[in-house]
């Protein structure tokens, strides 16, 4: 076979004196300006780190260099969170039948809405005059810290005093795809990195043999705004999301062509690495090196990825505990696999369930019929996650994040003028509410209030920039200093705006 | 021997007054090399475009001389002792001294900002902003003319510049690289792919010392150059085959692909291409081509998410022309301008709307449509619309002739029913189109009547006894139609029915009622848009019912290829443009016309203020931007970086040139002496015996210079996405060299696509489709083709000004598995069999020369053939995996074949393979 532990040595040795040249890199010299920070050397051999040492980051501003874009970095300072689990439920689920109980809601269902709600306010499909829908649902307050629930949550009570709540939050956007890329990328047009994207930019990644940013999607669909939710905007391509799939391929490309054992994967990457040595000792340039360690990744990527999107070998307690049922693209087999991954040291792992936008407009779509079901989908999943994370001593260094791109009216839609065949609600970005646990968020706390009726955010109101800002904070980075140089300026996440929400930081 | 150095002294006593009187007069302080610098780093942030801290801003002269807001004047030009900015500089009290709670500023520098203030405090305009100038072209080193010698080396102009660099960094060019990598190299370079071999072999037996220019002559004039550049264009116009947003449906912009093939290939000069994309449709007899050339515009997106606000996505779309134009043509960041003046170049708040004036004015609205579209019809209706064309021209006015051609050719100038307002009981139907109910009205907002007793609409309707009654001016206004509204055929149908003739401006109240209709909430009529006009021309003459026939079969024709193009709003309908205060376009400033940056070369005298005018502006001689953008492009496409880096930003943030004076002798030659043509500058490139340098790299030079910024050797950089695939394509036979069409759906992983909303299905394209060259590839934002975004591709959703070039394992995936590649390495694998039977040296060694373009060197034999033996033993003792290994049951499934696969895949992924040596 010829893969000597040696070989790789030498040529990875050599691509670490590659990389320690590269800190002069001239293109890089322009982020040094923007905030990034004066450009401190990253370890590479931290980088290289597949041959499964301890890593030993070198403290120092993140830098990006690309023929080594992927080296472990050091974020703005020591965060509490060392990899974040983003649960988006597409399509926005309502607040007003999970988290926040509006007893006097129920007064009002059926009456018409009061003009004043509705003067110079514009709706995605409500139009004249909608009628009130109090809650469908039943709540109750759980856990030490009392906080209010809805029976559509059955499991989730019991981890109720893992979690902050917030029920203030706020966007300003309230179509899907723009209010989606708002809640990922700080903008509502399309164009600028994810979230994730900027976690990976800023971090590098923590398993050489998988990538850094990780998606995952249930439910029969991709979001509203397309892969552009975790695409990487202006950064480079390197840094936009991997997409993991239950079915088919975990990775594309992952699987080599039928007929082509590990064995023969293996000679022929030693061939070609080879022949690129030879290449690399003819025409000198450094650049030959870091290929050469990418198809080392690559070759030892494609056990990695399948072992970890494998969830067959789980023991059966796990699969009671999630509900997972192996070979489907579902929500709770996603979830399993968001705790596998970030386990093996993946950043920032995103999941995508679509169908929660109950208009009313088929059973489906009801308030009071599919989104109960879309409840159960996630309740115990999401529920196992927490516990799961929490009995591996995970949730600590793991930010888990829930919820949509925007709340719902507590209208009842009347689509086009008509009052909706079902109960549904239609979209709202002034009142919604979202969970964050782990990651140095304090547990059991609500915080934010609405009005009566869930309609305005009366006090601890928050923008989908203070949860962006937070979720960086929790991860070590300033996210007024986490920038990119494009068009002219430095861009961040959070674009102008944005502030750490203190009250729910532990 | 003393005497004879006598005559040395005055030469002595020269040069030492030489030299003391340049002490004495030091050269004076320079804005933009000593100051501009100090300013930028230490000061603008707080007193710049966006935050002019105490009233005082150093963007401009005349903002920086006026008086602040304690009164004082910061900058008193002679005066530095009475500059307040010089006293603020110097203050011990740390809340007084600037700047404001930071590092103090050295010595050196306050002493240049006095100095400068003393000099007068002169402004200097950045290089990129004023305008190219003729460069002499350095001379070959001599002394005091004495001595001059010719350096064998230098080839053209281009290698003068650069030689003068290299000297200057003690660095020596390295020899021109052997023929085999020239010919890949600039094969790759010219035409995206490795050379035919016809082409190939004429070249290499050619001894001549034309060879080479032979070689760029023929390769330049191949189709497949055309293909190559628009490969790079795609990028820059954010070209793409869906709309984007959520529903990410398709459009039909392909033509426009199409068009900037054969502009490159014709060598369209670069100012008439430009001209051409800015405002084909307003130039005068405007063509068919011309005006399909200006979709360059309409590849923004276009948002079909229901709930959506129409008039917030055109302004968007509008707002992404105006960036594209700077950052794609001009080199410049414009996008800050439109929240607030420009942090650091010259550009002013109110610039940006004046700017954007010039395209707001299209008539393009966030329709579902996507509406303007370009109509050309086919197969039998493009005769019958040139039998209608010729009746009209024969029988009607020249302007009734027109009308009609026009007409059918634009559906403009339509009302969009999405443009309705005053809704009762009716509504825009998923915001798109223009919905009625049972007793339902609305209105269509300032329509020009003049002259028009006809209305033919596009419009859908379910029940049979529909009316339609239209008002002027308000619900109760005159009646000037009342029209029966049957149900319409499937889908959308067209209706023209009289209106009673009037002049002026209304406002059309549509007033509609339906008996049929059950319940008032149920929906009855439906509208796209209405078209005031008159009744078809020409009653009186012969053949008038054959030509009305037509035109009516032409409106509903099935056969016609359709492109969204810019084409103006009529006059009665132009928009204003305000100011967008901080950018928010829902809070209007001033109102502004179409006008370009003051601190930029004017107009031109007579420039229409119109997207004409502006092209005018960009593609004059004078402006300073546009052909040094295009240069310092094609360089970087041949060089693998920019002359300056940044390409999107040669403005004072961007990273300054290498080579300046190179920059600017090529834009002048580019412009002057070429005529714009591009074909004369990219070849001038490749002929510069710079470019044809070695790319092999000593580890001293390495040292010195390692992102060969002074070009002391060749260039060496990977491939773009689209040359892998199609030089993978190419070398192993299965390269498909149609050209033009339909974008192709060439082999995907399922699951790729699923949009919501969105039915559409990656339908796998069927024989010489599946193997077009890249740029044919269909390319969905949302979603684009994987391998392309593995090899940093970007999703186009804006326009992409600069790729940069990662090395990531994904890639490494991608040329090993995707089964493109796969296919490949099969195809050629078998050929290689079929070719040599069992000779298994000459099956590697033709191979490695057919994929690398060279014969294999024996050291990568050696490699190549121990993979084959590895992999031939296994084979040998594994037929299921042989079998899997061929793909398909035929005579090559054997062992030697499958082995082969294996070694042809390892070749395809080789460093030398995607990369250009």
């Amino acid at each position: 076979m010829g893969r000597t532990e040696d070989k790789q040595q030498r040529w990875l040795k050599q691509a670490s004196e590659h990389a320690l040249r590269n800190v002069t890199r001239r293109h890089f010299l322009k982020e040094s300006r923007t905030g990034i920070g004066m450009m401190a050397l990253g370890s590479f051999l931290a980088g290289c780190d597949w041959l499964g040492s301890k890593k030993d980051v070198i403290s120092a501003p993140p830098m990006f260099d690309p023929a080594h874009p992927m080296i472990p970095r050091s974020p703005h300072f020591t965060g509490k969170a060392k990899s974040v689990i983003f649960l988006h439920m597409a399509g926005a689920p309502s607040q007003l039948e999970l988290f926040d109980y509006k007893p006097d809601l129920h007064k009002l269902d059926g009456k018409d809405c009061p003009e004043s709600f509705l003067e110079g306010k514009k709706f995605a499909f409500i139009r004249g005059v909608p009628k009130m829908l109090g809650p469908q649902s039943a709540f109750k307050q759980y856990g030490e810290s009392g906080i209010w629930l809805s029976d559509n949550l059955p499991h989730f009570r019991s981890v109720v005093d893992e979690v902050s709540i917030l029920k203030g939050v706020t966007t300003d956007q309230f179509n899907h795809a723009p209010a989606q890329l708002m809640m990922h990328s700080g903008s509502p047009r399309l164009g600028r990195p994810s979230m994730g994207s900027w976690v990976t930019y800023g971090l590098g990644s923590e398993n050489a043999n998988l990538p850094g940013f990780v998606v995952l999607t249930s439910g029969g669909n991709n979001p509203d705004a397309g892969k552009s939710v975790w695409g990487s905007g202006f950064l480079p391509s390197v840094y936009q999301g991997v997409q993991c799939r239950s079915v088919g391929e975990p990775v594309l490309f992952i699987k080599d062509p039928a007929g082509m054992d590990r064995e023969l994967r293996g000679a022929s990457i030693d061939a070609i690495n080879e022949v690129n040595k030879l290449a690399y000792e003819e025409f000198g340039d450094p650049e030959i090196l870091s290929r050469i360690s990418q198809y080392e990744m690559a070759y030892n990527m494609q056990i990695a990825v399948p072992e970890i999107m494998n969830i067959n070998d789980e023991p059966q307690y796990i699969h009671d505990m999630y509900g997972t049922k192996p070979g489907k693209a579902s929500f709770a087999n996603n979830i399993l696999l968001a705790r596998k991954l970030v386990e093996k040291g993946v950043r920032f792992v995103q999941l995508f369930d679509w169908g929660w936008d109950m208009h009313g407009t088929s059973e489906d779509g009801a308030i009071d019929v599919g989104f109960i079901n879309k409840c159960r989908s996630v309740d115990k999943a999401m529920t196992a996650l927490i516990l799961d994370l929490k009995q591996r001593g995970l949730l600590d260094e793991t930010l888990v994040v829930w919820g949509g791109e925007f709340g719902r009216t507590p209208m009842q839609e009347n689509r086009e003028g008509k009052q909706n065949p079902f109960k549904g609600r239609d979209h709202h970005a002034d009142a919604f509410s979202m969970w964050m646990a782990g990651g140095g968020i304090k547990k059991g706390i609500s915080f934010g209030e609405t009005d009566p009726i869930g309609y305005n955010v009366v006090d601890g109101k928050v923008s989908v920039y203070d949860i962006q800002a937070t979720i960086l904070n929790q991860l070590g980075f300033d996210h007024e200093k986490l920038t990119y140089e494009f068009q002219g300026r430095p861009f961040r996440l959070t674009d102008v705006a944005g502030n750490v929400i203190q009250e729910i930081v532990a | 021997m003393l005497k004879r150095k006598y005559w040395l002294i005055p030469l002595v006593i020269v040069i030492a007054i030489a030299a003391f009187s340049f002490l004495l007069s030091a050269p004076a302080v320079s804005y933009n090399t000593d100051i501009k610098p100090i300013l930028n780093k230490k000061c603008i942030t707080c007193h710049g475009g966006v935050k002019k801290k105490g009233g005082f801003s150093l963007l401009f002269r005349d903002e920086a001389l006026d008086t602040t807001e304690s009164g004082k004047r910061a900058i008193v030009p002679g005066d530095p002792d009475a500059s307040e900015m010089i006293r603020r500089l110097t203050l011990k009290d740390d809340d007084e001294r600037m700047p404001y709670h930071k590092e103090p500023l050295s010595e050196h520098e306050i002493n240049l900002l006095r100095r400068w203030i003393k000099e007068g405090a002169k402004w200097g305009d950045h290089w990129a902003y004023v305008p190219v100038q003729q460069q002499k072209v350095p001379e070959q080193e001599s002394f005091f003319g004495l001595i001059s010698k010719k350096d064998p080396w230098v080839k053209n102009d281009i290698d003068a510049f650069i030689r003068q660099k290299l000297e200057e960094n003690k660095l020596k060019p390295t020899a021109e690289a052997d023929k085999r990598t020239l010919l890949r190299r600039v094969s790759l370079d010219l035409t995206g792919l490795p050379a035919p071999k016809k082409i190939a072999d004429q070249f290499l037996g050619d001894t001549s010392s034309e060879a080479y220019e032979r070689l760029v002559d023929t390769l330049l004039a191949l189709p497949q150059y055309g293909e190559r550049w628009t490969a790079m264009w795609l990028d820059l116009s954010r070209y793409a085959d869906t709309k984007g947003y959520e529903r990410d449906d398709s459009r039909s912009i392909w033509r426009y692909r199409d068009w900037l093939i054969k502009a490159f290939n014709e060598d369209k000069p670069y100012n008439q291409f430009l001209t051409e994309q800015l405002a084909g449709d307003l130039l005068p007899n405007a063509t068919d081509e011309q005006i399909l050339a200006t979709a360059f515009h309409r590849n923004s997106m276009t948002n079909d998410e229901g709930g959506t606000d129409n008039e917030e996505f055109r302004i968007a779309a509008i707002i992404d022309r105006v960036n594209t134009t700077w950052e794609v043509l001009m080199g410049s960041t414009f996008a800050c301008v439109q929240c607030h003046s420009h942090p650091y170049d010259p550009f002013k708040h109110d610039e940006y709307y004046k700017f954007m004036a010039y395209f707001n004015n299209s008539r393009d609205e966030d329709t579902y449509a996507d509406y303007p579209l370009f109509h050309e019809y086919k197969k039998k209706d493009s005769t019958v619309f040139e039998k209608l064309k010729s009746w009209s021209t024969s029988n009607l006015s020249s302007e009734d002739a027109n009308e009609i051609t026009w007409f059918l050719k634009t559906w403009q100038p339509a009302i969009n029913g999405l443009t309705a307002d005053q809704f009762v009981n009716s509504e825009l139907s998923d915001t798109k189109w223009l919905l009625m109910r049972k007793t339902s009205s609305a209105r269509l907002n300032h329509i020009d009547l003049t002259n028009k007793n006809q209305m033919l609409i596009r419009y859908m309707a379910w029940p049979k006894d529909g009316e339609l009654t239209l008002c002027l001016d308000s619900l109760n206004g005159t009646e000037i139609a009342k029209i029966k509204i049957p149900k319409a055929n499937k889908g959308w149908d067209f209706l023209n029915s009289a209106i009673t003739p009037t002049s002026g401006i209304h406002d059309v109240y549509l007033k509609y009622y339906s008996k049929e209709l059950k319940k008032e909430i149920d929906n009855g009529l439906q509208f796209d848009w209405f078209y005031f006009t008159n009744p078809f021309p020409g009653k009186d003459k012969p053949g008038f019912d054959s030509a009305s026939s037509w035109y009516d079969s032409l409106l509903r024709s099935p056969n016609v290829e359709i492109t969204p193009v810019m084409l103006d709003n009529p006059d009665y309908l132009k928009r204003k443009q305000h100011v967008f205060v901080r950018g928010n376009w829902m809070v209007s400033g001033d109102e502004v016309t179409p006008g370009v940056p003051g601190s930029l070369t004017p107009l031109p005298e007579n420039a229409p203020a119109n997207r004409l005018g502006l092209a005018a502006w960009i593609t004059d001689p004078k402006n300073p931007l546009t052909a040094r953008t295009m240069v310092n492009r094609l360089w970087e496409q041949i060089f693998g970086q920019g002359l300056v880096e940044t390409l999107e930003d040669m403005g004072t943030q961007g990273i300054p040139p290498t080579h300046r004076e190179l920059l600017d002798h090529l834009s002048w030659q580019f412009v002057h002496e070429y005529n714009w043509s591009v074909k004369k500058l990219v070849k001038e490139m490749v002929m510069s015996a710079t470019y044809r340098q070695d790319s092999r790299v000593s580890k001293e030079l390495l040292q010195q210079d390692q992102f060969n910024k002074w070009y002391a050797r060749g260039p060496r950089v990977r491939l773009s996405a689209e040359q892998i695939r199609d030089q993978a394509l190419e070398v192993s036979g299965l390269l498909s060299k149609k050209m033009y069409g339909k974008s192709v759906m060439p082999y995907q992983p399922g699951g790729i696509w699923l949009s919501p909303y969105n039915g559409r299905l990656w339908i796998k394209s069927y024989g010489e489709d599946q193997y077009r060259r890249a740029l044919y590839t269909y390319w969905k934002r949302t979603a684009p083709y994987p391998s392309m975004i593995s090899f940093d591709g970007a999703a186009r959703e804006v326009c992409t000004a600069r790729r940069v070039r990662t090395n990531t394992p994904l890639q490494a995936l991608t040329t090993l598995n995707d089964s493109v590649y796969v296919e490949a390495s099969r195809h050629l694998a078998c050929d290689l069999r079929k070719e040599y039977k069992d000779d298994v040296k000459k099956m590697i060694s033709a191979g490695y020369e057919k994929i690398a373009g060279k014969p294999i060197p024996s050291n990568r034999y050696l490699i190549l053939e121990r993979l084959y033996n590895t992999s031939y033993i296994k084979f040998k003792a594994d037929s299921v995996s042989t079998c899997e290994m061929i793909g398909i049951q035929n005579e090559f499934n054997e062992p030697v074949t499958a082995a082969m696969v294996v070694v042809t895949n390892a070749m395809l992924n080789l460093d030398e393979v995607i990369t250009k040596n």
